[in-house]
Parts: C-alpha cells; structure tokens; sequence
C-alpha cells in the first residue's frame, strides 16, 4: 500500500512532464474511443442474432433496391401462403425520399432525408425507438407524436439536430423538392421530433402521403404514371421469433413466385447490413487495424518515452533504493505503477469524458457511414479507454522499467563518491 | 543544534534503535586479505590489493586517502554492495562474501545504515515518509514504524519537521533526516560516505556531534570516509588508503589535498 503510495507520489515529481504525458495519452485515447465506437456499432448491427431478429427483403440484383410497392402486403406476412407456413411477428416498409426545401440553393442545410412508412411502426420496429424501451417521458411524447402523424399525413418526425439545420421548429410547415421522386414535391409540417439520440439527424414522413401523391401523378400528367411508380418499395423489414423461423420465412419468399419482377432476396438485417457496408470495406479494415493499432502504438510510445527521460534521471535514486534494501521487483513495480497510474487515469478521464460530451452534450457525433446517422459512444468505452491507457502503459513502461530494476548500484553512486 | 534532546534524555524510547545485536567475535567489520580487480577489455585494474582490516564493535573509523584509493570500493564490498575479487567480508558473524545478491539485499536492511555524501532523499516525500522507506520492507505493523520513525527524527532533531518535504530543509537538515533513516532499522554497522562533504563548516560539525553521539549512545559501530581531517579527527581512529592499500601515514599526496581544503 506504502508503494503505491509512492507511485502516486512519484507522478508529482514532474508535474509538467506528467501532466503533457496525460494529456497526449487523453487525446489519443478520445481518437481511439470515437473510432472503436464507429466498429463496435458496425460490430453490433452485423452481428447475427438468434432471437428476435429483423430480416431485411430488398431487390435481389440491384443497389439500390426499388420494388414494387404491390410487393408489400405479402411480403409483410413472410408470403405465408399454406396454413403451416410462418408469419413474420411484426414488418414495416420503407420508401427513401429525398429533396432541399430550397431549389434556389440547394445547401447540406437545405438538403432533407426521410424514411417514408407506416407511423405506428416507429413504435415497434425502429431500434431505440420502441416505446417499451424508451424513458417514460419520451415514449409518452413519442405516442402522442405517432398519433397525430396518423390524422395529419404530411406530419413529419425530425431530429433536433436536423431541425436546427433547417432552421425549422416543430409545428413549421415546408415544402420539398424531391431529387429522387422527380415532381412529386411534399409540403410536410413538423409534428415533432425523436427523443435525443441516434436519430438527431433522421426524419421520418408517412408512407400513405407519399404514396397518396404517387396515385395522383397521372392526373397531372397526362395520365401516365411517374417513373418510380413501381419502384417505391426500398426495403421492408420482417421481425421473426428465430433463426428457425427466419429460415423459413427466407424459404417462403425465395421460393414465392409473386416476387419474380423484381427478384427479391430476404437475408437478416445483420447480413444485410454487412452487405450494405461491402462498398466500406477497405475504410473499416484500415479504421480497424491501421488506424486504431497506430493509436496505441503512439500511445505507448509517449509513455515510453517519458518514463525513459524518468528512468534516466532517477538513475541514483534506483540505486538509493537498491543500497536500502528494495529488491530488483520493487523497482519494477514501482515504474510500471507509475506509468499505469498515470496511463489509467488519462485513458479513464479522456473516454469518460467523451462519453459524457459526446452523448450528453453534442448527441452524437456525425460520421457518414452507410446510412447510419449519428454515433454514440458506449458506456463500455470507459472500460476500453481505461484498458487503453493501461495497457499501452504497461507495453511503454516494461522496458524503461526492467532496465531500472537491473540498475548497478555501484556503477550508479560512484559518480557521487 | 536547535530542538534536539540529547539522547540520554530519550530513555525509553531510543531503546528501540539501540544496538543489541554484538555478535560474539568483537568485531563489527572484518576484511581478511580482501583484493578487487576490476576487467575493463584486456587490461586489469587492480583497486584493492591484498587489504586487511578489522573494526571493533562501537569504533568510529575514518577512512582517509586521496581520490581513486580505493575508499568507495572499500566501503562498497563492507556494505554489501560489492563483492571482493578474492578475499573475505565479514560483518558481525556474517561472513557477506559469500552471500548471494538475493541474500544480501535484505541483510542490508537490518544490518546497514547508510549516509551519503548529498543524503540522496527521495523529494517528492516528507522527512517521516524518506525515515519510513526502510521499514517498508521490514514485516512491522503501522504503529512500531511510527513508533520508530518518530524516535529516529527526534533523535536528530528533526520531529517538528515532520511533513516537510527535503526541498524545503537546508542541507544540514536533510542530512539529519539522511543519518535518521540510516539509523531507523537498527543497523549494527554505519557507512558514511564524505557525511560532510557538501556542507558548511557549522552544520558539518553538528552531523560529526551526531554521529559521536549515536555510536556512544546507540553503541553503533561507524566507518566513515572522508577527505576532511576536521571530521575525521572526530573518529576513534582514522586509517589512510593509498593505492589500494592500508597504510598507517597519510600519503604525501593526500597531505597536499588537505592542506589546501584546509587553507
């Protein structure tokens, strides 16, 4: 206890030095924490469940994926035909539209995404959205929000975050011009937005609207259809028991002769994902194994480094100790104490934090991947920043240390004698 | 010297660092036909040759010699620190020679106090916490370190300074501090290495009162080396190194240096 009392107290040796070593060690850990947030998300949403799982149907040969919207009520039963056959829990559709509430000046301010399906799926489907899993508050508000959108069919959900860049507020009205649905421009009004979180920068509108103004194209335009007419089927998800029911929900579908005008593929939302991130591949193998090994390579190269200049200087004092009766090991454990102490400390201070700035400040932090919003920093990450700073310590310090703990005594004070 | 008790007036509790350990031969230190070369590529440097000596429990002895006689060499293999090339150590009944480092790194905690020439005190702890070091690895409960941590700074009068920190002590002081960490353990056999070297002439004298006072009182047994005839006259008995050898005279050499530290 007296030791680590003394490792402690050796940290104040050189307050500058100390203090330079912990904040090179924090930022580096903050850059390590943001990045293995980024795959331990990615990690998470393509790992394979095996209960309570999402399948994702899409259009089997082409990205992006536009089917028929006709394909929707069959998909949404798992195309369950026979009596045996499996029905899927829950579904939900999804339609990408896109537009700038501005055509003058079409800004990333301007520029507005949404999910076009069903409101009272945001209550069941959407990750982080369910009402059973929201705080008491959110998921009353979220309810009453849900609620309105399915009497108002060009209510929208926005994000705070996306909100503010729109410098719009909840009960505004705009209207958008569609890049993707060319002509079919939506006035929306904002019923609300989503609770703080990962979808800051989502909207979502309702999918009758848009398929309302779909229907009413060829009113307008000499009766013919618009282009995406039957195309305005992106995605649907399927919510199954199991990976048995999955198999078989995939076998329905696969084997259905309903969907062949399109072809459709059914795989789980994990595997879909991946393959959604196959175009990202090189990016996250570099994130993974370049970037974040290089960060704490660095990182143990800062700590050795200054626990070398440390070593150096104590050279007598080592030998002070050794003449007193410390052992070699005591040594040892004396400089890779303090180099843990110091390591630890930055790596917990820095990844808490970043999770408490980044969650609880800025909501999340942008990092465009796939179409995932905003990021998050787990609260796991103060574990990861605290096994960072200590483990890098402990790879900077071993050689310094180990080349104390052999310091010759002799060799040492005969400079002074 | 300002707030020190003499040590007759510390009965008890200064009992607890007086030696009790004289072992039966007489002797605190005994060096038989010692020799030590040291290999540097193919040529041989011989630094002790051939040396004899012994030193009586409770003696106070001055080593004196001109620089690279030998005098830390010396002071080295009585320490521990050092092993002889041929020759044997012995301190009380340990014959330290033949130990092995493993064995000799916690026979020097209980067996030796140490004062150096700059007191080597860690700065970043107090005077308690440097006295306190040694009894770190000495298997005693909080209270007998205390205990005897607190007995040590009175002793060389030091217990109002407790939580000071060496920086904020003058030298004299940290070597007071430096001579109660040597004692804390009880060591048999002090080792002094130029105790007054990098100190003025006033708080030298003081560190040479304490040093008598703690072989007379503590019956400590004390080998001292030093360049500075003040502080050796101090001694029981002074011997002179002169190229790795004993010598009864001072080396003309030797004598020259001194005259002029005098002057």
């Amino acid at each position: 206890m007296k030791l680590l009392l003394l490792t402690v107290k050796n940290m104040r040796r050189n307050l500058i030095r100390s203090t330079l070593t912990a904040l090179g060690t924090m930022v580096l850990v903050f850059v390590f924490t943001l990045i293995w947030s980024v795959l331990s998300f990615l990690d998470a949403v393509t790992a394979e469940k095996t209960e309570n799982l999402k399948a994702i149907v899409s259009e089997r040969w082409q990205i992006a994926s536009q089917m028929p919207y006709a394909y929707a009520p069959t998909l949404a039963e798992g195309a369950a035909r026979k009596p045996a056959d499996v029905h899927p829990v829950d579904s939900m559709t999804w339609s990408f539209y896109g537009g700038t509430i501005d055509k003058e000046k079409r800004t990333r301010e301007n520029t507005f995404f949404a999910f076009a399906m069903a409101p009272e799926k945001l209550a069941t489907m959407m990750d982080d959205l369910e009402l059973k899993s929201l705080p008491a508050k959110d998921a009353a508000e979220m309810r009453r929000v849900i609620d309105l959108m399915k009497q108002k069919r060009n209510g929208t959900i926005v994000g705070w975050e996306k909100l503010k860049q729109m410098h719009k507020r909840v009960g505004d009205r705009f209207t958008v011009n569609s890049f993707n649905y060319k002509d079919i421009d939506l006035e929306l009004e904002v019923l609300g937005q989503f609770p703080d979180g990962r979808y800051n920068q989502t909207s979502v509108i309702n999918c009758d609207y848009l398929n309302a103004a779909l229907d009413a194209y060829p009113q307008s335009h000499n009766g013919k259809k618009h282009d995406l007419a039957d195309k305005a089927l992106n995605l649907v998800w399927l919510r199954v028991p199991d990976t048995e029911a999955f198999s078989r929900v995939q076998d329905q579908i696969m084997k259905s002769p309903l969907y062949t005008q399109p072809a459709v593929k059914c795989e789980t939302a994990a595997s879909g994902i991946a393959s959604f991130l196959e175009s990202y591949r090189d990016l996250i193998w570099m994130m993974r194994w370049l970037l974040a090994p290089a960060i704490l390579l660095t990182l143990s190269l800062v700590i050795a480094n200054a626990i070398s200049i440390s070593v150096r200087e104590r050279r007598r004092e080592f030998a002070v100790l050794r003449v007193l009766g410390f052992r070699p090991r005591h040594i040892l454990v004396l400089v890779v104490g303090e180099a843990v102490a110091l390591g630890g400390f930055a790596g917990l201070a820095s990844a808490g934090g970043t999770y408490y700035v980044i969650d609880h400040v800025f909501g999340g932090f942008n990092f465009p991947i796939a179409f995932f919003g905003a990021f998050f920093i787990p609260a796991a990450a103060i574990l990861w920043g605290l096994g960072a700073g200590v483990a890098t310590a402990l790879l900077g310090s071993v050689v310094p240390a180990w080349s104390a703990s052999g310091i010759q005594v002799t060799e040492a004070l005969s400079k002074v004698a | 010297m300002v707030g020190r008790r003499s040590l007759r007036e510390l009965v008890p509790p200064y009992e607890i660092l007086r030696n009790k350990r004289v072992s039966d031969n007489g002797f605190a230190v005994r060096l038989i036909d010692i020799h030590r070369f040291f290999q540097r590529g193919s040529e041989r440097l011989d630094v002790l040759h051939g040396l004899t000596l012994e030193v009586p429990h409770g003696e106070f002895l001055a080593l004196m010699g001109p620089s690279g006689s030998g005098k830390t060499t010396l002071l080295n293999l009585i320490a521990g620190l050092d092993k002889p090339s041929r020759g044997e150590v012995w301190v009380g009944s340990d014959r330290i020679s033949d130990y092995t480092e493993s064995k000799l790194t916690p026979w020097r905690t209980r067996n030796i106090g140490f004062i150096f020439q700059f007191y080597h005190l860690l700065p970043v702890l107090t005077a308690y916490e440097n006295v306190e070091l040694p009894l770190l690895l000495l298997s005693l409960s909080a209270r007998e370190r205390r205990e005897r941590v607190s007995t040590a700074l009175e002793i060389v009068g030091l217990s109002q300074r407790l939580h000071h920190r060496p920086g904020q002590m003058s030298g004299g002081e940290q070597q007071r501090v430096g001579i109660a960490r040597a004692v804390v353990t009880d060591p048999k056999l002090i080792i002094a290495d130029e105790p007054t070297g990098d100190l003025d002439s006033r708080s030298a004298s003081e560190i040479l009162d304490l040093m008598q006072e703690l072989q007379k009182s503590l019956s400590k047994s004390i080998v001292m080396v030093t360049h500075d005839p003040r502080a050796a006259r101090r001694a029981d008995r002074m011997r002179f190194l002169d190229k790795g050898s004993l010598v009864d005279k001072p080396p003309d050499s030797f004598l020259l240096d001194s005259q002029e530290a005098l002057a």
